[in-house]
């Protein structure tokens, strides 16, 4: 139900959203570009101030540069610490049941701990 | 009897680790920094110096350059005494605990102690540290409810950062003595 395949519903969807898109581009440089007094003869004065039609580009870009710095800083707030717990287990590894160890068979899939994992590595087998 | 190697940091600096045996089950296992250079402490010096000269001559208000004097004496200080840690040492004694020290350039020592019946274990654990992913020697500290579980994990080496090849060197020497926690029970 999910597929991403082009559907004619998805390409008339498209088509208005371009069409929506270059109306408002050309709204939005009529109202940022034409004399105030042009637009007051033809009737239409209830615009926002001229103002926002280069505030609004520069807060979007400026939020744009802060949010790569943002999600920077909260990638590394999230990391654990190095004294914590976390690095060395978690709550599905505490609730993990002991499967019982059958002959001839794969191990089941389990999470081994620290310690153990540590003396297969660098305890050389005597 | 003490044994010398030379290793590299995870900084690529030089450090030493030196393991002194005091008996069959006390082990001391220290680690040595590179001690503070004097062509890095003249550059600084040199380069806050001449920026305080830089402001002196645009400003010209000799304040600066006394601030300039005490920021320096004052910095140093406080390197020396609260952020150069010169050597990091692990006393493993057998049934007593173990004990961890770190030793500043400016001669303080900070010493925990920690006793055999918390330690779980000593390992070496993964995990990122400031994009980077490093190995480090950790005491894990039972749980007094769950005998498998972990309460809290002490990192040790925190300044000088040892590569793997030191690391496993430090855990074997403590892992010998751990082991013997095993074979020989004590009534705790």
């Amino acid at each position: 139900e999910n597929s991403p395949a082009p559907l004619p519903e998805r390409a008339i969807y498209g088509f208005a959203l371009f069409l929506g898109s270059w109306f408002g581009f050309i709204l939005y440089l009529i109202w940022a570009y034409i004399p105030e007094t042009w637009l007051f003869s033809l009737g239409l004065t209830y615009w926002p101030q001229k103002y926002w039609a280069v505030a609004l580009p520069v807060y979007l870009l400026v939020a744009v540069g802060i949010g790569y710095i943002l999600l920077f800083g909260i990638n590394m707030m999230s990391t654990a610490p190095l004294d914590s717990t976390h690095t060395i287990t978690d709550n599905f590894a505490k609730k993990q049941q002991q499967k019982k160890f059958q002959e001839e068979a794969i191990p089941a899939l389990r999470d081994i701990p620290i310690s153990e994992v540590n003396r297969m590595f660098f305890l050389p087998e005597k | 009897m003490a044994e010398e190697w030379r290793f590299r940091s995870a900084s690529g600096a030089s450090i030493a680790l030196r393991r002194r045996q005091h008996s069959a089950s006390c082990r001391e296992l220290a680690v040595r920094g590179p001690r503070l250079q004097l062509h890095s402490l003249s550059a600084a010096t040199s380069a806050v110096w001449l920026a305080a000269y830089g402001l002196f001559a645009l400003s010209e208000n000799s304040m600066v350059l006394s601030a300039a004097i005490f920021i320096t004496l004052i910095g140093l200080i406080i390197y020396l005494h609260f952020v150069k840690i010169d050597q990091e040492s692990l006393l493993v004694i057998g049934s007593l605990g173990i004990q961890v020290t770190s030793s500043y350039a400016s001669g303080k020592e900070n010493t925990t102690f920690i006793e055999m019946g918390q330690v779980k274990d000593v390992v070496i654990n993964e995990a990122i540290h400031m994009q980077k992913v490093i190995y480090y020697l950790c005491i894990l500290l039972q749980d007094p409810e769950d005998p498998q579980g972990v309460s809290e994990v002490v990192p040790l080496f925190q300044s000088s950062k040892p590569r793997l090849d030191c690391l496993i060197e430090v855990y074997k020497s403590c892992q010998e003595i751990l082991e013997q926690r095993k074979t020989a029970p004590q009534s705790s």
